[in-house]
């Protein structure tokens, strides 16, 4: 397995050999095909990070996150959603589907 | 070391993005001219009506295409949330200006992301979109030409329900 990107609590991993990739969260190490890393990908980028900072929207700063149909399920506080946040935009970047310079997503 | 990502897919996600935005605007639109044929419905405008309904399922194609490319493409379609639809129109000539409104609006947003893939080097986005150039100029010509036929009719008197038949020449 080769190291895609490492950010501070997470890597990705692909595996050439079973044509897949492998998110290690720490806790556990998660297999994904390219789609749901897409899907992780829209999940991740689609969490407004202000609302972590306004008591009303997110009273309590963390986020439940479900991967893969429903397999996974992780709670993640701000600055891990900040961190995956990093690991998933560099990712694509390593990987060679983004240019990384346009951020585009918003909704 | 073996391309898995390239090889499962042919576009980038900076593309994708903007197609699923796009996916979004033609669903918005679709709606909102669904929203016009009720209100043209209601208020008499029956072949105006027609004219929108026809638009609404359009748009709807208009969004089918995008989300098929991005099946295509091995890329990640997301299917769009729609809120926010007037309903609202003060007349019917306010409909069909809020119609070129839109559609210059959608115009622009197609632009952009020619302009973008280009910038990015992707070029199967680039020529996909060839398409909905070309198209957008159709729409918007055919919204200013009822435009002007509105002008010249005028809306006094029996002008409002002449445009309304008139309409009928853009119903294909
Ligand atoms: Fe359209
Ligand atoms: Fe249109």
């Amino acid at each position: 397995m080769n190291v895609i990107f490492q950010s501070t609590y997470y890597t990705l991993y692909q595996a050439a050999n079973e044509r897949c990739f492998y998110v290690d969260f720490g806790q556990k190490t998660v297999r994904m095909s390219l789609c749901q890393l897409l899907a992780l990908r829209h999940k991740v980028m689609s969490i407004n990070i202000e609302d972590h900072f306004d008591s009303d929207l997110n009273a309590h700063g963390f986020e439940v996150l479900m991967l893969c149909n429903k397999e996974h399920l992780f709670v993640l506080n701000t600055l891990e959603i900040l961190d995956l946040k990093t690991l998933v935009s560099n990712s694509f970047v390593s990987l060679g589907l983004s240019v990384g310079a346009l951020e585009t997503i918003t909704s | 070391m073996k391309d898995i990502a390239r090889q499962s897919m042919s576009i980038k996600v900076e593309s994708m993005d903007l197609l699923n935005g796009q996916i979004k605007m033609e669903a918005h639109a679709s709606a909102t001219y669904l929203a016009m044929a009720s209100w043209c419905e209601q208020n008499g405008f029956f072949t105006s009506a027609k004219f929108f309904f026809k638009q609404a399922e359009e748009e709807r194609e208009h969004m089918m295409k995008i989300f098929n490319f991005l099946v295509d493409t091995g890329a990640n379609p997301i299917s769009p949330e729609v809120t926010g639809i007037n309903h609202d129109y003060s007349s019917i000539v306010d409909v069909f200006e809020s119609t070129l409104e839109h559609e210059v609006k959608v115009t622009k947003s197609i632009h952009n992301i020619v302009k973008k893939a280009r910038e990015l080097g992707d070029f199967a986005t680039e020529r996909f979109l060839d398409w909905f150039v070309m198209e957008q100029i159709e729409e918007e010509n055919t919204v200013r030409d009822i435009l002007d036929m509105i002008e010249v009719t005028g809306t006094e008197g029996v002008g409002l329900q002449m445009i309304d038949n008139q309409v009928a020449n853009w119903i294909e």
